[in-house]
Protein backbone atom coordinates (compact mmCIF):
# COMPACT_ATOMS: atom_id res chain seq x y z
CA UNK A 1 0.00 0.00 0.00
CA UNK A 2 1.21 3.51 -0.93
CA UNK A 3 1.48 6.25 1.62
CA UNK A 4 0.15 9.75 0.94
CA UNK A 5 3.74 10.94 0.77
CA UNK A 6 4.52 8.46 -1.98
CA UNK A 7 1.40 9.40 -3.93
CA UNK A 8 2.34 13.09 -3.78
CA UNK A 9 5.90 12.34 -4.82
CA UNK A 10 4.60 10.36 -7.81
CA UNK A 11 2.31 13.19 -8.81
CA UNK A 12 5.16 15.71 -8.60
CA UNK A 13 7.06 13.65 -11.17
CA UNK A 14 4.51 14.55 -13.84
CA UNK A 15 2.87 17.77 -12.63
CA UNK A 16 4.82 21.01 -12.74
CA UNK A 17 4.23 23.57 -9.99
CA UNK A 18 4.06 27.32 -10.28
CA UNK A 19 3.95 29.92 -7.54
CA UNK A 20 1.33 32.65 -7.04
CA UNK A 21 3.40 35.24 -8.94
CA UNK A 22 3.61 32.94 -11.99
CA UNK A 23 -0.15 32.48 -12.04
CA UNK A 24 -0.67 36.21 -11.63
CA UNK A 25 1.56 36.78 -14.68
CA UNK A 26 -0.36 34.21 -16.73
CA UNK A 27 -3.66 35.86 -15.86
CA UNK A 28 -2.36 39.35 -16.58
CA UNK A 29 -0.92 38.33 -19.96
CA UNK A 30 -4.37 37.43 -21.26
CA UNK A 31 -3.16 34.06 -22.61
CA UNK A 32 -5.76 31.30 -22.37
CA UNK A 33 -5.64 29.55 -19.02
CA UNK A 34 -8.33 27.88 -16.95
CA UNK A 35 -8.04 28.13 -13.19
CA UNK A 36 -9.94 25.57 -11.14
CA UNK A 37 -10.42 25.73 -7.39
CA UNK A 38 -10.83 22.09 -6.29
CA UNK A 39 -11.81 22.86 -2.71
CA UNK A 40 -15.31 22.39 -1.30
CA UNK A 41 -17.91 25.07 -2.09
CA UNK A 42 -17.87 26.53 1.43
CA UNK A 43 -14.10 27.04 1.27
CA UNK A 44 -14.51 28.65 -2.16
CA UNK A 45 -17.18 31.03 -0.88
CA UNK A 46 -14.95 32.16 1.99
CA UNK A 47 -12.40 33.47 -0.49
CA UNK A 48 -10.95 32.50 -3.86
CA UNK A 49 -8.99 33.72 -6.85
CA UNK A 50 -11.37 35.72 -9.02
CA UNK A 51 -10.54 33.92 -12.27
CA UNK A 52 -11.20 30.50 -10.77
CA UNK A 53 -14.17 28.22 -11.28
CA UNK A 54 -15.07 25.96 -8.41
CA UNK A 55 -15.17 22.24 -9.16
CA UNK A 56 -14.72 20.26 -5.94
CA UNK A 57 -12.20 17.47 -6.05
CA UNK A 58 -14.94 14.83 -5.86
CA UNK A 59 -16.63 16.09 -9.05
CA UNK A 60 -13.52 17.05 -10.99
CA UNK A 61 -13.38 14.19 -13.47
CA UNK A 62 -17.12 14.49 -14.13
CA UNK A 63 -17.24 18.23 -14.74
CA UNK A 64 -13.85 19.15 -16.12
CA UNK A 65 -14.88 18.66 -19.75
CA UNK A 66 -17.34 21.57 -19.65
CA UNK A 67 -14.82 23.84 -17.89
CA UNK A 68 -11.92 22.92 -20.18
CA UNK A 69 -13.25 22.00 -23.62
CA UNK A 70 -9.78 21.92 -25.21
CA UNK A 71 -7.34 19.51 -23.50
CA UNK A 72 -4.44 21.63 -24.83
CA UNK A 73 -5.49 24.68 -22.75
CA UNK A 74 -3.25 25.15 -19.72
CA UNK A 75 -5.13 24.34 -16.52
CA UNK A 76 -3.99 25.59 -13.14
CA UNK A 77 -5.44 23.79 -10.15
CA UNK A 78 -5.34 24.91 -6.58
CA UNK A 79 -6.68 23.92 -3.17
CA UNK A 80 -5.94 25.37 0.25
CA UNK A 81 -2.26 24.42 0.54
CA UNK A 82 -1.47 22.67 -2.74
CA UNK A 83 -1.72 18.99 -1.76
CA UNK A 84 -5.28 18.04 -2.73
CA UNK A 85 -4.82 19.90 -6.00
CA UNK A 86 -1.58 18.02 -6.70
CA UNK A 87 -3.45 14.72 -6.61
CA UNK A 88 -6.31 16.27 -8.60
CA UNK A 89 -3.81 17.52 -11.20
CA UNK A 90 -2.42 14.02 -11.64
CA UNK A 91 -5.96 12.73 -12.27
CA UNK A 92 -6.48 15.38 -14.98
CA UNK A 93 -3.11 14.55 -16.50
CA UNK A 94 -4.18 10.90 -16.70
CA UNK A 95 -7.43 11.96 -18.41
CA UNK A 96 -5.31 13.46 -21.19
CA UNK A 97 -5.12 17.15 -20.26
CA UNK A 98 -1.77 18.14 -21.63
CA UNK A 99 -0.78 21.12 -19.55
CA UNK A 100 -1.89 20.74 -15.96
CA UNK A 101 -0.12 22.91 -13.41
CA UNK A 102 -0.42 22.88 -9.64
CA UNK A 103 -0.46 26.19 -7.79
CA UNK A 104 2.33 25.73 -5.30
CA UNK A 105 1.28 26.60 -1.75
CA UNK A 106 -2.38 26.82 -2.86
CA UNK A 107 -4.83 29.54 -2.00
CA UNK A 108 -3.15 30.13 1.33
CA UNK A 109 0.12 31.19 -0.27
CA UNK A 110 -1.68 33.24 -2.94
CA UNK A 111 -3.55 35.19 -0.23
CA UNK A 112 -0.44 35.56 1.93
CA UNK A 113 1.43 37.01 -1.05
CA UNK A 114 -1.07 39.87 -0.96
CA UNK A 115 -2.62 38.93 -4.30
CA UNK A 116 -6.29 39.82 -4.82
CA UNK A 117 -9.00 37.47 -3.61
CA UNK A 118 -12.75 37.66 -3.72
CA UNK A 119 -15.26 36.56 -1.18
CA UNK A 120 -18.54 35.21 -2.34
CA UNK A 121 -21.54 36.51 -0.49
CA UNK A 122 -24.35 33.98 -0.54
CA UNK A 123 -27.17 35.12 -2.80
CA UNK A 124 -30.48 35.38 -0.98
CA UNK A 125 -33.59 33.56 -2.22
CA UNK A 126 -34.91 36.90 -3.46
CA UNK A 127 -31.70 37.61 -5.33
CA UNK A 128 -31.73 34.17 -6.93
CA UNK A 129 -35.21 34.93 -8.25
CA UNK A 130 -34.52 38.53 -9.17
CA UNK A 131 -31.48 37.69 -11.27
CA UNK A 132 -32.71 34.31 -12.54
CA UNK A 133 -32.85 35.58 -16.15
CA UNK A 134 -29.19 36.56 -15.89
CA UNK A 135 -28.32 33.07 -14.69
CA UNK A 136 -29.76 31.68 -17.92
CA UNK A 137 -27.21 33.63 -19.96
CA UNK A 138 -23.95 31.74 -20.35
CA UNK A 139 -21.94 34.94 -20.45
CA UNK A 140 -23.41 36.21 -17.19
CA UNK A 141 -24.52 33.35 -14.97
CA UNK A 142 -24.16 33.16 -11.25
CA UNK A 143 -20.52 34.23 -11.40
CA UNK A 144 -21.26 37.27 -13.58
CA UNK A 145 -24.08 38.34 -11.30
CA UNK A 146 -21.76 38.31 -8.29
CA UNK A 147 -19.35 40.36 -10.34
CA UNK A 148 -22.07 42.89 -11.12
CA UNK A 149 -23.01 43.02 -7.44
CA UNK A 150 -19.38 43.83 -6.64
CA UNK A 151 -19.24 46.40 -9.47
CA UNK A 152 -19.00 50.12 -8.82
CA UNK A 153 -20.13 52.58 -11.48
CA UNK A 154 -20.09 56.36 -11.26
CA UNK A 155 -22.83 58.13 -13.20
CA UNK A 156 -21.99 61.70 -14.03
CA UNK A 157 -25.30 63.42 -14.55
CA UNK A 158 -28.75 62.22 -13.50
CA UNK A 159 -30.46 63.75 -16.50
CA UNK A 160 -31.52 62.56 -19.94
CA UNK A 161 -28.69 60.05 -20.38
CA UNK A 162 -27.94 59.27 -16.74
CA UNK A 163 -31.58 58.44 -15.92
CA UNK A 164 -32.12 55.43 -18.19
CA UNK A 165 -28.56 54.22 -17.68
CA UNK A 166 -28.92 54.35 -13.89
CA UNK A 167 -32.26 52.52 -14.03
CA UNK A 168 -30.87 49.69 -16.15
CA UNK A 169 -27.71 49.34 -14.08
CA UNK A 170 -29.70 49.26 -10.85
CA UNK A 171 -32.14 46.73 -12.30
CA UNK A 172 -29.23 44.54 -13.43
CA UNK A 173 -27.86 44.53 -9.91
CA UNK A 174 -24.72 46.61 -10.22
CA UNK A 175 -23.88 46.79 -6.53
CA UNK A 176 -22.70 50.36 -6.14
CA UNK A 177 -23.92 53.31 -8.16
CA UNK A 178 -22.51 56.77 -7.55
CA UNK A 179 -25.02 59.34 -8.75
CA UNK A 180 -23.47 62.74 -9.27
CA UNK A 181 -25.47 65.82 -10.22
CA UNK A 182 -25.66 69.28 -8.70
CA UNK A 183 -29.03 70.24 -10.22
CA UNK A 184 -32.56 70.21 -8.88
CA UNK A 185 -35.49 68.73 -10.76
CA UNK A 186 -37.25 71.18 -13.07
CA UNK A 187 -40.62 70.58 -14.73
CA UNK A 188 -38.93 70.79 -18.14
CA UNK A 189 -36.74 67.79 -17.22
CA UNK A 190 -39.61 65.39 -16.72
CA UNK A 191 -40.37 64.71 -20.38
CA UNK A 192 -37.15 62.68 -20.64
CA UNK A 193 -35.37 62.35 -17.30
CA UNK A 194 -37.21 59.25 -16.13
CA UNK A 195 -35.56 58.99 -12.70
CA UNK A 196 -37.64 61.89 -11.43
CA UNK A 197 -41.36 62.44 -10.89
CA UNK A 198 -43.67 65.44 -10.78
CA UNK A 199 -43.55 65.41 -6.98
CA UNK A 200 -39.77 65.84 -7.15
CA UNK A 201 -39.82 69.28 -8.77
CA UNK A 202 -37.45 71.51 -6.83
CA UNK A 203 -35.65 68.63 -5.12
CA UNK A 204 -32.05 67.68 -5.83
CA UNK A 205 -31.87 65.21 -8.72
CA UNK A 206 -29.66 62.85 -6.73
CA UNK A 207 -32.32 62.70 -4.02
CA UNK A 208 -35.15 61.68 -6.34
CA UNK A 209 -32.74 59.51 -8.33
CA UNK A 210 -31.61 57.64 -5.23
CA UNK A 211 -35.19 57.03 -4.14
CA UNK A 212 -36.21 55.71 -7.57
CA UNK A 213 -33.19 53.41 -7.84
CA UNK A 214 -33.57 52.02 -4.31
CA UNK A 215 -37.26 51.37 -4.98
CA UNK A 216 -36.36 49.48 -8.15
CA UNK A 217 -33.65 47.39 -6.51
CA UNK A 218 -32.87 47.56 -2.78
CA UNK A 219 -29.67 45.52 -3.39
CA UNK A 220 -28.02 48.55 -4.90
CA UNK A 221 -25.98 50.86 -2.75
CA UNK A 222 -26.71 54.27 -4.26
CA UNK A 223 -24.28 57.00 -3.30
CA UNK A 224 -25.81 60.43 -3.88
CA UNK A 225 -23.25 63.08 -4.80
CA UNK A 226 -25.25 66.32 -4.88
CA UNK A 227 -22.58 68.41 -6.50
CA UNK A 228 -21.27 69.35 -9.91
CA UNK A 229 -18.12 67.58 -11.01
CA UNK A 230 -15.19 69.99 -10.92
CA UNK A 231 -11.44 69.91 -11.38
CA UNK A 232 -11.13 69.97 -7.59
CA UNK A 233 -13.32 66.92 -6.85
CA UNK A 234 -13.08 64.74 -9.96
CA UNK A 235 -9.99 62.68 -9.10
CA UNK A 236 -11.15 62.06 -5.58
CA UNK A 237 -14.60 60.95 -6.73
CA UNK A 238 -13.64 58.64 -9.61
CA UNK A 239 -10.95 56.75 -7.70
CA UNK A 240 -13.55 54.65 -5.87
CA UNK A 241 -15.23 53.34 -9.04
CA UNK A 242 -14.52 50.62 -11.60
CA UNK A 243 -15.85 52.72 -14.44
CA UNK A 244 -17.47 56.02 -15.25
CA UNK A 245 -20.59 56.72 -17.30
CA UNK A 246 -20.52 60.22 -18.70
CA UNK A 247 -24.02 61.54 -19.18
CA UNK A 248 -23.05 65.17 -18.88
CA UNK A 249 -24.58 67.93 -20.97
CA UNK A 250 -21.67 70.27 -21.65
CA UNK A 251 -18.27 70.23 -23.30
CA UNK A 252 -16.36 71.53 -20.31
CA UNK A 253 -17.45 68.54 -18.22
CA UNK A 254 -16.82 66.07 -21.05
CA UNK A 255 -13.22 67.24 -21.44
CA UNK A 256 -12.74 67.20 -17.68
CA UNK A 257 -14.18 63.68 -17.30
CA UNK A 258 -12.14 62.48 -20.28
CA UNK A 259 -8.89 63.86 -18.93
CA UNK A 260 -9.49 62.63 -15.38
CA UNK A 261 -10.50 59.14 -16.54
CA UNK A 262 -7.43 58.88 -18.77
CA UNK A 263 -5.10 60.02 -16.01
CA UNK A 264 -6.72 57.69 -13.47
CA UNK A 265 -6.84 54.75 -15.91
CA UNK A 266 -10.65 54.44 -15.75
CA UNK A 267 -12.84 53.47 -18.66
CA UNK A 268 -15.43 56.05 -19.62
CA UNK A 269 -18.72 55.08 -21.24
CA UNK A 270 -19.52 58.20 -23.15
CA UNK A 271 -22.85 59.27 -24.57
CA UNK A 272 -24.39 62.43 -25.92
CA UNK A 273 -27.65 63.51 -27.46
CA UNK A 274 -28.68 66.47 -29.57
CA UNK A 275 -32.28 66.77 -30.67
CA UNK A 276 -32.97 63.55 -32.59
CA UNK A 277 -29.40 62.32 -32.73
CA UNK A 278 -27.43 60.40 -30.22
CA UNK A 279 -24.03 58.82 -30.05
CA UNK A 280 -22.15 56.48 -27.78
CA UNK A 281 -18.64 55.15 -27.47
CA UNK A 282 -16.24 53.84 -24.84
CA UNK A 283 -13.00 55.61 -24.08
CA UNK A 284 -10.56 53.09 -22.62
CA UNK A 285 -7.15 54.47 -21.61
CA UNK A 286 -4.41 53.09 -23.88
CA UNK A 287 -6.80 50.65 -25.58
CA UNK A 288 -8.44 53.17 -27.90
CA UNK A 289 -8.88 56.86 -28.59
CA UNK A 290 -10.01 59.42 -26.03
CA UNK A 291 -12.47 62.28 -26.34
CA UNK A 292 -9.68 64.64 -27.36
CA UNK A 293 -8.70 62.34 -30.25
CA UNK A 294 -12.27 62.66 -31.44
CA UNK A 295 -12.78 66.36 -30.68
CA UNK A 296 -9.44 68.16 -30.40
CA UNK A 297 -11.29 71.44 -29.83
CA UNK A 298 -14.75 72.24 -28.54
CA UNK A 299 -17.19 73.94 -30.91
CA UNK A 300 -17.39 77.71 -30.50
CA UNK A 301 -19.72 78.71 -27.66
CA UNK A 302 -23.29 79.22 -28.84
CA UNK A 303 -22.98 76.96 -31.88
CA UNK A 304 -24.22 73.87 -30.13
CA UNK A 305 -26.73 74.32 -27.32
CA UNK A 306 -26.19 71.84 -24.54
CA UNK B 1 -26.79 51.63 -24.83
CA UNK B 2 -24.51 53.13 -22.18
CA UNK B 3 -25.92 50.72 -19.60
CA UNK B 4 -25.28 47.72 -21.84
CA UNK B 5 -21.72 48.85 -22.45
CA UNK B 6 -21.16 49.37 -18.71
CA UNK B 7 -22.45 45.87 -17.92
CA UNK B 8 -20.26 44.33 -20.64
CA UNK B 9 -17.19 46.11 -19.29
CA UNK B 10 -17.93 45.02 -15.73
CA UNK B 11 -18.33 41.42 -16.87
CA UNK B 12 -15.48 41.46 -19.38
CA UNK B 13 -17.73 40.00 -22.09
CA UNK B 14 -18.47 40.79 -25.72
CA UNK B 15 -16.97 43.54 -27.82
CA UNK B 16 -17.15 46.90 -26.14
CA UNK B 17 -17.46 50.12 -28.18
CA UNK B 18 -13.77 50.92 -27.77
CA UNK B 19 -12.52 52.68 -30.89
CA UNK B 20 -15.99 52.74 -32.39
CA UNK B 21 -18.53 55.53 -32.34
CA UNK B 22 -22.13 54.45 -32.69
CA UNK B 23 -24.47 57.15 -33.90
CA UNK B 24 -28.23 57.01 -33.78
CA UNK B 25 -30.57 59.06 -35.89
CA UNK B 26 -34.05 58.81 -34.41
CA UNK B 27 -35.88 60.51 -37.30
CA UNK B 28 -34.33 58.30 -39.95
CA UNK B 29 -34.18 55.41 -37.44
CA UNK B 30 -30.67 54.56 -38.53
CA UNK B 31 -27.58 53.47 -36.65
CA UNK B 32 -24.15 54.12 -38.05
CA UNK B 33 -20.78 52.95 -36.83
CA UNK B 34 -17.68 55.05 -37.30
CA UNK B 35 -14.28 53.57 -36.57
CA UNK B 36 -12.12 55.82 -34.42
CA UNK B 37 -8.38 55.80 -34.23
CA UNK B 38 -6.11 57.16 -31.60
CA UNK B 39 -4.59 60.48 -32.60
CA UNK B 40 -0.81 60.25 -32.18
CA UNK B 41 -0.85 64.06 -31.76
CA UNK B 42 -3.48 63.93 -29.03
CA UNK B 43 -2.37 66.30 -26.26
CA UNK B 44 -3.62 63.80 -23.66
CA UNK B 45 -3.05 60.24 -24.92
CA UNK B 46 -0.75 60.87 -27.90
CA UNK B 47 2.92 60.05 -28.23
CA UNK B 48 4.14 63.28 -26.65
CA UNK B 49 1.37 64.46 -24.40
CA UNK B 50 1.22 68.02 -23.11
CA UNK B 51 -1.61 67.38 -20.66
CA UNK B 52 -0.15 65.49 -17.72
CA UNK B 53 -2.49 66.64 -15.00
CA UNK B 54 -5.73 68.56 -14.67
CA UNK B 55 -4.14 71.97 -14.21
CA UNK B 56 -5.44 73.30 -17.55
CA UNK B 57 -8.96 72.91 -16.21
CA UNK B 58 -8.21 75.56 -13.62
CA UNK B 59 -8.09 78.04 -16.48
CA UNK B 60 -11.83 77.72 -17.07
CA UNK B 61 -13.54 77.03 -20.36
CA UNK B 62 -10.43 77.82 -22.38
CA UNK B 63 -9.01 74.60 -20.98
CA UNK B 64 -10.84 72.50 -23.52
CA UNK B 65 -9.39 74.37 -26.43
CA UNK B 66 -5.79 73.28 -25.96
CA UNK B 67 -4.04 72.13 -29.11
CA UNK B 68 -0.74 70.31 -29.06
CA UNK B 69 2.31 72.39 -29.82
CA UNK B 70 0.79 74.88 -32.19
CA UNK B 71 -0.79 72.20 -34.32
CA UNK B 72 -3.93 73.30 -36.07
CA UNK B 73 -6.80 71.33 -34.54
CA UNK B 74 -8.27 68.80 -36.93
CA UNK B 75 -11.79 69.63 -37.97
CA UNK B 76 -13.11 66.10 -38.12
CA UNK B 77 -12.38 63.03 -36.08
CA UNK B 78 -9.91 60.55 -37.49
CA UNK B 79 -12.02 57.96 -39.20
CA UNK B 80 -11.56 55.06 -41.54
CA UNK B 81 -14.97 54.87 -43.08
CA UNK B 82 -18.32 54.02 -41.62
Amino acid sequence: MKTLKEMLAEARQVIPEEGPADLQRRLASGEPVTVIDVRDPDEFRDGHIEAASNISRGFLEFRVASAVPDPKTPVVLYCQTGLRSMLAAKALHELGYEKVINLQGGYQKWAQSGLPTVKEATLSTDQIQRYSRHFLLNQVGDKGQRRLLRGKVLLIGAGGLGSPTALYLAAAGVGTLGLMDGDVVDITNLQRQVLHTTADIGKPKVESGTRTLKALNPDVNVIPLPTRITVDNVMDVIKDYDLVVDGSDNFETRYLVNDACYLAGKRNVHGSIFQFEGMATVFAPNEGPCYRCLYPTPPPPGLVPS
Amino acid sequence: MQATEAVKLLLGIGEPLIGRLLTYDALGMRFREVRLRRDPNCPLCGTSPTIKDLSIHHEGAAACAITPNGREAAAAPARTGA
